[in-house]
């Protein structure tokens, strides 16, 4: 087939065909998305939207851009690094009477032994790569005889990501992730993650929606040498302000600990949902948000 | 000397009531020289399951390191422990997926399953699973270990009788083998206590 063709005006004929499938085209053989079917009123920028693996004449990647507005919409999740642990907790956005709450959690997952992650964004994504990252521990302790280090881990994962965004004409994912880890060569560690595959150490992080908010009340609050307990009371306060719903009870929360026994060996603790409530209660925050700005 | 008899090795795990014992020599060698006296065979999977591994050392050690792999990974997704005949089913298929170019070594299984029902069991080297109700031997030493157990094994022991006839099972098993001996590792394992203990035998 003809390759000088300027793919430009592949666009401009698949414009005129509406059929919102597309038509198959030479461009399936190299496992490109077809782009949807958009009027020609719509903006330019429209046209670089379709494709992962390119990138709009103002250098920005839209596809992971709309991944991270979807994120946006998503229930919060807050990550607090102390002297000796990280929390972690997440706002629950599917709570319903009929939900069968068994032992497994919406936001928090255990990767290995000595990493857990909190998770904001499409939970099906989400489980790809909370699997791909339980693999990706193992097979390195597998190979080392040794805990994989949490930085490590992450970067291998972001690599994951980072491919979605370049090669294959797949959709990224719609995930951001906190993880939190302890390793004998850097301590306790959290890392934040987004669909890009961008990935950085953190003291203080929130991901999902209103992120903004809690990461301004965040950078005001936190402390460098809080305990765990003090960050768990900073991680109540700061989600309870920053949430949308009208009343702050512990089904709508998960609260996670990464700390290390007297033994020496790193636990993941969840909350029970009795513990959370006499959390709430003790940091007082139970009273409807309404009344806080 | 056929390569399962390199390293030399003896494994046997036994039932009691309520409870199981899984004990193994301690002698590493390379055909007649002993190189190690403190050699780990049995591992513990998770607190009700136990492995213990004889034959080519190499393969014990690799064999076990994926066996952990997979363990993990299922804890992870099904956030429960393994039933001991369900980690004898994967060990049986990680076993035949190396049908023609096998691990080296034999497993014997053992762990408490629902209800605190004690479960052993054997296979070969390709994953055929032998179930028993008394007791499971493997190893250079398996032949003089079967007549041990016959004679000293009864139904339904207590831990502390199970202990001592393990034991002695396996330590007069042993001096009739010059590949393994150097005294025993023993577990004893009761719903709410794992015992480990180290035997002191002929040192030869």
């Amino acid at each position: 087939f003809p390759l000088s063709c300027p793919t430009i005006k592949v666009h401009i004929s698949r414009r005129l065909t509406p059929s919102p499938f597309g038509r198959p085209s030479k461009n399936q053989r190299r496992g490109d998305q077809r782009s949807k079917a958009v009027p020609s009123s719509q903006k330019m920028s429209r046209r670089y939207d379709s494709r992962t693996t390119i990138f709009s004449p103002e250098g920005r990647l839209y596809q992971v851009e709309y991944a991270m507005e979807a994120i946006g919409n998503a229930g919060s999740a807050i990550g607090i690094l102390s002297k000796d642990g990280v929390v972690l907790i997440g706002e629950k956005k599917v709570t319903s009477k009929l939900l069968q709450t068994s032992t497994s959690s919406e936001k928090m997952y255990k990767i290995d032994d000595h990493v857990a992650c909190a998770v904001a964004g499409i939970m099906s994504d989400a489980n790809i790569l909370i699997n791909t990252a339980r693999v990706q521990a193992q097979r390195y302790t597998f190979m080392y005889q040794e805990p994989m280090p949490v930085e490590q881990l992450v970067q291998s994962l972001c690599d994951t990501k980072q491919g979605y965004t370049q090669f294959g004409g797949l959709r990224p994912f719609g995930v951001s992730f906190l993880f939190a880890g302890w390793d004998k060569n850097h301590g306790f560690q959290l890392y934040m993650s987004d669909p890009s595959g961008n990935y950085g150490g953190w003291k203080a992080a929130a991901v999902g929606a209103n992120n903004q908010a809690a990461q301004s009340i965040l950078k005001q609050d936190y402390k460098d040498d809080a305990t765990r307990e003090e960050a768990v009371e900073l991680a109540l306060k700061v989600l309870s302000k920053t949430m949308d719903s009208t009343s702050l009870t512990s089904e709508k929360l998960e609260l996670a600990e990464v700390f290390l026994t007297p033994s020496g060996s790193v636990k993941y603790h969840v909350h029970s949902p009795d513990s959370l409530t006499k959390l709430l209660v003790k940091h007082g925050v139970t009273q409807p948000a309404a009344e806080s700005s | 000397m056929s390569i399962f008899e390199y390293n030399g090795s003896a494994v046997v795990a036994m039932v009691g009531k309520n409870c199981f014992a899984i004990a193994s020599d301690r002698r590493l060698g390379v055909q007649l020289q002993t190189i190690a006296t403190d050699f780990q065979r049995i591992s513990k999977i998770h607190d009700r399951v136990f492995i213990a591994l004889s034959g080519l050392a190499t393969d014990v050690q690799t064999l076990y390191q994926r066996l952990v792999f997979r363990h993990k990974l299922y804890q992870l997704r099904e956030e429960r422990d393994m039933k001991p005949e369900t980690f004898a089913s994967l060990v049986s298929a990680i076993l035949y997926e190396k049908r023609f170019g096998p691990y080296l070594c034999q497993p014997v299984i053992a762990g408490l399953g629902e209800d605190d029902k004690p479960f052993i069991c054997t296979m070969d080297s390709i994953g055929a699973k032998e179930l028993a109700k008394d007791f499971v031997v493997s190893g250079t030493a398996s032949e003089s270990l079967y007549g041990a157990c016959e004679a000293m094994y009864k139904p339904d022991m207590e831990a502390e009788e199970l202990f001592e006839t393990i034991s002695q099972a396996l330590l007069s098993s042993v001096d009739r083998d010059c590949l393994s001996g150097w005294g025993g590792h023993v577990y004893v394992v009761t719903p709410t206590e794992i015992k480990e203990r180290i035997l002191k035998g002929r040192m030869d």
